[in-house]
């Protein structure tokens, strides 16, 4: 039992709470965007593939990869404002905008899936692991990247939560999510903050890519497969909440890896989605409230 | 210090404000009165830059703020104090009046609270509280002391009593009369209107979108005339 344990369970616990981190990291700016803008941004796994493929091609050219984890989300800052700006802000005051903000932002993900293919070709690259090898942490023995990977995972998203909840900067945030015209008419540009929120929510898929580059392959649709979990995490942690989606991507991925123990892996997605469809069932507006409400 | 000339709104094919021109001063309180549904709150809502007026202009000593987002309006030196309060239910009550500090141009010192907190004491009591556990009649004070730590030059007051007891009213209109006597032009659309009256230096009445009766509130014919019309 205790080798069960050992050698089995918490091995396979802790590389779900390494996926887990991962999809929180790209669920929170997939929250954060729905709760500030109200847009659900259907590209949000091709930024997320932007980032690991910008990671690739800027270590093909000799950079190391512990810079490129900082330097890709940076780079990833004027994509999401120029995306915000010039696309979701056209259509953003429309009268069907759920709709046009959707189809916009679904396009522009077929269109930057495209772009990716046309540079980088439509097969799989896998960047070097810049931390090969195992650790034995209290006997549970761990490939490092993984725990290196949970540690910044879990050092961001407490980051991303302070500054939410604990600052003045999250307390506008929070106010504009909540009420934009009453935000702005107490002084709030909302036009920066719509930016600045959408331009984050995209730097988090963009350093999620860097950091899972090493992990999982590289390839021009690889958005497309992770971002249906960012997805189900965001809708069961309830759409635009930070809360939500931190504790619904560790509780998914975890009903993923155990089940994965006990019965064939391809098992594994139904039974994440089943839990959607139940969360949905029993409370449509997922677990927690939107950011700024109460 | 206000002055809105020939302002016409629509909402869809609806034609709410019909062709308003007013003018408030500074230390003067305006009185927005009419039945419900006659343009009273889209008015405040096209001078707060919520809705795009289709056309006329509206003037804030003598900047043209019509049609212009809310926040350069705020900028310009208007405040807003809407029907249901909005205050942030998700903030604490400092995190609220905080955002308050945003309208100040410059330097935006936290000790700019103190004066507000120093007038609120209830409000100085539970800054810590999220503003959802405050009662209504706090929640309306928050409203109020939110907007005052800027120290706007023209504020837009929305049915400020609305669901309060009577001794809260009396201390909200005597914030309201406060703001006046600080040189502040005030707009105040509000349902109780011997309780308005009271308070205001002028009033004008709306119907369907147009003003169709002015006067002064201290001029007995012209409030007689407004009571029959509104037949309270």
């Amino acid at each position: 039992m205790e080798s069960y344990l050992h050698y089995v369970l918490a091995p396979q616990m802790l590389n779900g709470l390494a996926l887990g981190i991962s999809v929180i990291l790209v669920a929170l700016g997939l929250t954060i965007i729905f709760g500030l803008l109200d847009v659900i941004n259907m590209s949000h796994g091709e930024f997320y593939a932007i980032g690991a493929f910008g990671a690739l091609a800027l270590s093909l050219s000799g950079m190391n990869y512990w810079v490129l984890i900082a330097l890709v989300p940076l780079l990833m800052i004027p994509l999401g404002i120029i995306t915000e700006r010039y696309l979701i802000r056209r259509v953003y005051d429309g009268a069907d905008r759920h709709v046009t903000t959707l189809l916009v932002t679904f396009g522009l993900g077929l269109i930057l899936e495209d772009i990716l293919k046309i540079l980088f070709g439509p097969n799989t690259h896998r960047p070097a692991n810049p931390l090969p090898g195992a650790t034995d942490l209290f006997g549970i023995v761990i490939p490092t990247y993984r725990l290196f990977l949970i540690a910044i995972g879990a050092v961001v998203i407490l980051a991303v939560t302070f500054v939410v909840y604990r600052t003045r900067l999250g307390a506008i945030v929070r106010a504009a999510s909540f009420d934009r015209n009453m935000a702005a008419s107490l002084g709030v540009r909302v036009g920066w903050v719509y930016s600045g929120a959408f331009a984050f929510g995209v730097t988090l898929a963009g350093l999620a890519g860097v950091l899972l580059a090493p992990v999982y392959s590289v390839f021009p649709t690889m958005g497309r497969d992770f971002i249906l979990l960012a997805f189900t995490v965001v809708i069961v942690g309830g759409l635009g909440s930070i809360w939500g989606a931190v504790i619904a991507g560790i509780f998914l991925t975890q009903v993923q890896a155990i089940s994965s123990l006990v019965i064939s892996p391809v098992w594994a997605d139904p039974i994440v989605f089943g839990v959607m469809v139940l969360v949905l069932m029993f409370r449509p507006q997922g677990l927690f409230g939107r950011m700024g409400h109460a | 210090m206000l002055s809105i000339k020939d302002l016409h709104s629509h909402y869809g094919l609806s034609h709410v404000i019909q062709g308003i021109s007013l003018e408030v001063a500074a230390g003067e309180i305006l009185g927005v009165f009419g039945r419900n549904g006659v343009g009273k709150t889209t008015l405040l809502k096209n001078i707060a830059g919520w809705v795009k007026p289709s056309s006329g202009s509206i003037e804030l000593n003598g900047q043209a703020i019509g049609g212009i987002e809310p926040d350069a309006i705020n900028r310009a030196g208007l405040a807003i104090v809407p029907e249901d309060r909005r205050i942030f239910p998700g903030l604490t009550v400092q995190e609220n009046l905080e955002l308050g500090l945003l309208g100040l141009k410059g330097a935006k010192p936290a000790s700019k609270l103190n004066p507000v907190l120093e007038r609120f004491p209830r409000l100085a009591e539970r800054a810590k509280q999220s503003a959802t556990t405050l009662s209504g009649g706090e929640q309306q004070m928050l409203s109020l002391a939110r907007i005052m730590v800027a120290e706007p030059r023209v504020v837009l007051i929305d049915e400020p009593s609305e669901g309060l007891a009577p001794m809260i009213v009396a201390e909200i209109f005597a914030i309201v009369r406060e703001m006046r006597d600080a040189g502040c032009a005030v707009v105040l659309v509000e349902q109780n209107i011997h309780e308005a009256l009271a308070v205001c230096d002028r009033f004008v009445l709306i119907e369907r979108g147009a003003v169709v009766f002015a006067g002064a509130a201290e001029d007995d014919a012209a409030r007689a005339a407004l009571l029959e019309k509104l037949a309270v």
